[in-house]
Formats: structure tokens, sequence, C-alpha cells
């Protein structure tokens, strides 16, 4: 069965996007020094979750599902990042984390409610359903494991480059070795998500009778292979650091572009 | 209104030739407590001597001029010359009393902002003189107060943020990389002074061991015994490296003894597991193209000096925003103490007011026993202790408005106003015309 395309935009979505600002604003405060600011920063990412989450359940009663298209599962996106965000900070300090990860939610969000919803849905089975279910859960755990690479990448050449002035360094986020094993860990956690997500999917393309050899499905393959590669390579040759983080942001660059291509096919028909 | 004050010298403005005059042994400060409250107009006194500062904190006898006795009596009982003490020697009153022992207790004064030792040592100056009872309830209410202002400042401020020498770096750069230090192990290579410092520091903050090679064995072994480390030969050097996590080098060499290359195989062997090297020498003992090796952060003492200068910067920030709690805290305290001083009236007035109603309603009371009332005589009784009890509460005021001079009568009148919020009509009454020649003819009235 086929539901909506889309329906119109929340009042908690609209809440969503106000405390995603305000939590953002509060976040670059906390990074230029003022720590008092911190709770409620906290405070308002906890609000923007919450409204976020809200606005998905009411979409879910209109029929709007996050497996419904792409658009939604970008939204759904959104939101696992902020909650993985949320559940992070509890154990380390990640304002530059903050920074990074609630303008990228905002914009997702926007992204997902704003723009147009296109032409009208494919062909969705059960099977399409999970496949978009699957990769969007496995493309939200690398984009977690890419925050916290980005942030590795930041400190690590604060600390090289002896950038002791910079928010940073004096940040004092979590330690270098911390965010290498939880990049690492998510992206074991994502790794086998996305695996049955992309098989799930070339079934899925070809049960359509599309042509396997579109630029999405090619850029799909090789966020994969990028991936696998950061998993045996550490395995194997003890790849961490700077050269795991770099490795992750490409892998996660890839499959932006694949959720990019796609969606510009749904907007532009 | 006794006044809280402080008399001392910090290293302000004193240096330590002048201070260690001035400074007071443990032992010695209870009975200069005691001399402080006996001999002097003092009432409480608070004695604290460190090696940066000595400061009398005290609360004044009424009416006394106790800063400048006690600046004085400080000179005498130092055997100095007051002359060579008084530009070194500061006094502050009232307010700026207060605002003082909050900065003090805040870390604002200390010669490195934001150190936790003064908080510490203001706790067991505040101990000692709570064990010599010199400590009354302003100065204890002051000096607690003190203590939250500290917490406050520590909690919504950066200003105790960061190393502020050298060996602490070590360990916040290590945090920085490793987070914990628990499990980790350190290499000491060579057999300095300062690198043992370091060791230490990082020994104390949770590294699991320290590993100390040397070209001499034997210098290797005694630094070894000294830190609770083991030695190890100067030719596993590069062995060595692979084990540990944080490396501390200064050696006396004048050619680099921990090289590019040597890092890229021990960064290989370890997988490229982070590291941190510590080069304190001078000359230095790393190559500085180690920092290109990937998992390996190498700091010299340049580099450590530019951590404690930022972390200083970073509070003197921090101070700025602390000075604005301490100045708000202070506030609040002026007005607490303020208000003390009308205590002793409230208190009088309340007791003076419940001796009245209690004489009243016992007369009251002896009445309905010793006789059978009905329940109109039980309800006329009731409004004449009542009436009674107003009477006589107002009797004195009355007298003393009526029998004043025009100026003070209105001055009174509108404090009476103000006090019981009385709304005054401009004509007086018939009756309180009449009244007026014979006042308390009511209050005979409702006796008889």
């Amino acid at each position: 069965m086929t539901g909506p395309l889309s329906v119109a935009a929340s009042p908690a979505f609209w809440v969503a996007v106000v405390a995603y600002c305000i939590a953002s604003v509060l976040l670059l405060g906390v990074l230029a020094g003022k720590a008092n600011l911190r709770p409620a920063a906290v405070t308002f990412v906890v609000i923007a979750m919450i409204a976020h989450g809200t606005d998905i359940g009411w979409r879910g009663v209109q029929g709007v599902h996050p497996a419904n298209s792409v658009r939604e599962a970008l939204g759904f996106l959104a939101f696992i990042i902020t909650g993985g965000y949320l559940l992070a900070s509890t154990r380390y300090r990640l304002t530059l984390g903050g920074v990074v990860v609630m303008p990228v939610s905002l914009v997702l969000l926007l992204f997902a409610r704003l723009t147009s919803a296109g032409g009208p849905a494919e062909d969705l089975t059960a099977l399409g359903r999970i496949h978009i279910s699957l990769a969007t859960l496995g493309v939200g755990i690398f984009a977690l494991a890419s925050a916290l690479s980005a942030i590795y990448l930041v400190e690590d050449r604060a600390l090289k480059r002896k950038k002791f002035d910079t928010a940073a360094f004096k940040d004092r986020g979590a330690p270098l070795e911390a965010l290498d094993r939880l990049a690492h860990r998510l992206v074991w956690v994502g790794f086998p998500i996305f695996t049955v997500a992309l098989v799930l999917g070339a079934i899925w393309t070809s049960r359509l009778g599309q042509d396997l050899g579109r630029i999405e499905y090619l850029l799909a393959v090789v966020t994969w292979f990028v991936f696998a590669t950061l998993l045996v390579a550490r395995q194997i040759y003890g790849w961490r650091g700077r050269r795991a983080a770099k490795l992750t942001l490409e892998g996660f660059a890839a499959a932006l572009a694949v959720l990019v291509i796609y969606l510009v096919r749904r907007i532009v028909g | 209104m006794s006044e809280l004050f402080v008399v001392g010298l910090s290293w302000r403005t004193a240096k330590v030739a002048v201070r260690e005059k001035l400074a007071f042994r443990e032992d010695e400060i209870a009975d200069t407590l005691h001399a402080l409250t006996h001999d002097l107009p003092v009432s409480e006194a608070l004695l604290i001597s460190t090696c940066n500062r000595v400061e009398v904190y005290g609360v004044a006898k009424r009416d006394s001029d106790a800063p400048g006795v006690v600046r004085t009596w400080l000179a005498q009982r130092r055997a100095a010359k007051l002359a060579e003490l008084n530009d070194a020697l500061y006094e502050r009153r009232g307010p700026a009393a207060i605002r003082h022992v909050f900065a003090v207790a805040s870390s604002l004064d200390s010669l490195v902002v934001g150190e936790a030792q003064i908080l510490g040592q203001l706790k067991d100056a505040y101990a000692l003189s709570g064990t010599a009872g010199t400590s009354g309830p302003v100065l204890s209410r002051a000096i607690e107060r003190a203590f939250g202002v500290a917490k406050r400042v520590r909690t919504e401020t950066t200003i105790a943020r960061g190393a502020a020498n050298v060996s602490s770096v070590a360990v916040e750069l290590a945090g920085r990389v490793f987070g914990d230090l628990a499990g980790k192990s350190v290499l000491v290579v060579g057999a300095g002074k300062m690198s043992s410092l370091a060791a230490r520091h990082l020994y104390s903050n949770g590294a699991q061991r320290i590993v100390v090679t040397n070209r001499s064995p034997e210098k290797a072994e005694a630094l070894a015994d000294e830190i609770e480390g083991t030695a190890a030969p100067w030719a596993d050097l590069e062995k060595l490296l692979a084990a540990a996590d944080v490396v501390i080098s200064s050696t006396g060499a004048r050619e680099p003894v921990l090289t590019r290359a040597m890092f890229k195989r021990v960064a290989k062997v370890r997988k490229y597991k982070p590291m941190m090297i510590i080069d304190i020498a001078v000359p230095r003992d790393a190559e500085p193209q180690i920092q290109d090796v990937d998992g390996v952060y190498l700091f010299d003492i340049d580099d450590l000096d530019k951590v404690v200068a930022a972390n200083l910067a970073e509070r003197a920030k921090a101070a700025e925003h602390a000075g604005r709690i301490v100045e708000h805290e202070a506030g609040q305290f002026e007005h607490w103490l303020r208000t003390q001083g009308v205590v002793p009236t409230i208190r009088a007035l309340r007791e003076k007011f419940a001796q009245i109603a209690d004489a009243e309603v016992q007369k009251g009371l002896d009445q309905l026993m010793r006789k059978e009332l009905t329940r109109d005589q039980q309800r006329e009784l009731v409004q004449r202790v009542v009436q009674l009890v107003i009477n006589k509460l107002l009797h004195n005021p009355t007298t003393v408005l009526r029998g004043s001079e025009k100026e003070q009568g209105e001055l009174r009148a509108g404090v009476l106003a103000e006090l019981f919020a009385l709304e005054i009509s401009d004509h007086p009454t018939t009756e309180e015309l009449v009244e007026s020649p014979a006042e308390g003819s009511t209050e005979r009235k409702a006796q008889a």
C-alpha cells in the first residue's frame, strides 16, 4: 500500500527548528568560553530531539513514514544523528561535535520537510521500505562516526600544530583515543546494517527493472568498499587515528552523495 | 554596628623578605588569636598565614579603630618597625573587607589565579579560629559565605581550568590524547630532575608503571628507586619506546636521541596506537619531524610553556566573570549584615509585646476561673482583655507622639504610618479632639 507522499509540517516541527537554532547558538557560546551556558544548551538539544521525534510520530499517524521516501528518511536520519549525539555527550564533552551536529540536523530536517515532495511515489514494496529503513539507519550511524572523526581531525590538528589558543584545544573535549575508539565501534555496528540495505536495495531495484549501473548505485557500492577497507585495514594493519578518520569521512561523503542524487531525482522527477 | 575588617599583606604588596617577618607558625596562631580578642578592641578574629599572605580578619568592637590598632600591634608583636611595614600592610573595612575575603577564597587574589590551595588554607585558618573560640557569628557567616562564593566561582567559570605549571601540563596533554591515564606506561629517557618530577606527576595521576632508561645504568637505577619505577638498559631503547604510551625525555645529549626513523618503526610496531613524547631537554632530545608520524604527539619545553601561558590567559579572562560573581555575592552579604543591626530591636519589641499580652491574658483567665460567667459575659471579658492589651501596647507610643515637638512629631508619625501601613485621614474625629488633653482615658475606662 502506498501512503500519502507528504503532509504539512506539524507545530512540533517548528518547535524543533527553533530549538535546534537556539541549541546551535548556545553551543557556540559554550565553545567561546561561556561554560555556564552548557546546561541550557543541553536542555535545548533535548527539546529539539523530543519535538523532532513528535513531528516524526505525528507524520506517522497521518500515514507518512520515514520509510516512505528518501525525503522522509532524511528527517529520520537527522533524528538519529541528534539522538546519537545526545547519547555520546552523556559520556564525553562534545561541544565541538554539537556545534557541527546541530546545524547539520537542522538543515537535514528543513530539507526533509520544506522541499518539494516531487512526483508520484515509486512502487514501494515491503522490500523497498526495509531497504530505505536499514539504509537510513546505517547512514545515520556512519554520520555519527563521521562527526566523531571530524572532531578527531580538528583536535589532532590542534595538538600536532600546537594551536593551544584555539577553541578546539580550549574546549577540552573527548580525548583522541576515545573519539577514535567510538568512531570505530560505530562503523562496526553500521557496516552490517548498511551491507544488508545494499543487498536488499539491489534486489528491489532489479525487480523494478531499473539499471543497476546508475551513478547512485555505484556510489553506494563505493561507500560499502570504503567502510569495508577501513575495517579490514584496522584489523590487519592497525590503521587508526588520522588515517581512519579521513577514510570514515570519505565513506560518509560517498553515502551523502547517494542521498543527494536520490533526492534530486525525486524532486526533478 | 560591629564592622568586619582585614589587616595584612600579600605577594601583591610585600616581597618575601617582608612577608617572612610577619609570618606565623601554626602553633603560634591560637595564642595570637586569643591576644587579638582579649587585648585589642576585636570581638572576633581569624588569622591566615601562608607563603603568599598574612592576614588578620576580625570584627571591630563598637566605636573602635580596630584595624589601626591591629596594624600597630602586628608590627610590635613581630618586632618590626611599623614604618617598615606600613607600605606593605593594607586594611579593608566593611564592604571592602567582605569583597576582599570573597576574592581571596575564590583565588582571585592569588599569585596563580584559580589555584585551589588558598581555599584549603582559608578552611584550615577558619578551623583554627573555631578551635580557639575566636570566630563569632559575623566572621563565621562571612567566611562560610566566602567558601560558598569560591565554590560558585569554580563551578560557573573556567578559572580553575588548565594546568598552570610544566609538570601538570604533561598530565593535561596526556589527558587530551588518552583521557584516562589508568593502565598507561611511562618511559623516562635520561635521569634529569625535571623528567622525574613529570613522571611522578603522571604516576600520581593514574599511570600504571614507570620505566627509566639512561646511558649510565647507575643513574637509571638511582632515579628508578627514587620514583618507584624500574630501570632498563639503554640498548633496548627502541623496544622500550614501543611499549610506552608516554615518553618523557631529558638527557644531556648534544644530538637528538629520539629520531623520526626510529618512531616510524615504533609506530608500526604499536599499530599506530597513540603515544606522547614530552621533550624537556635543552638541546632537544627529539627530532621535530617526529611530529609527522601518525599517532605520535611531540611536545617540547616551549610547547609546555605555551600551554601554561594559554591556560593562564584563559584564567585571567574567567577572572572577570568571577569578579562579577564576587561583587554580587558581596552585595547580598552586606545587605544581610545591615539587617543584623535592627535584629536586637525586633527581638526586644517582640518580647515586650508578648510580656504585655501574657500578663493581660493571665488576668482574664484568673477572672474566668473565679466565677461562672454567662456566654455574653465571657465575650465581654475577651473583648476587654484585647482592648487592654491594645491600650497598653499603644500607651507609650501615643504619649511620646503627643509630647513631641511639631517637626519631630511629624517625623515619628510618618515612621509609624509606614511601619503599621496606616491610612491617615487629614481631619481628626470629634472623639479624638475631646480625648486629646487626657490621653489614656479609654485605657482607664477599660480597666474599670
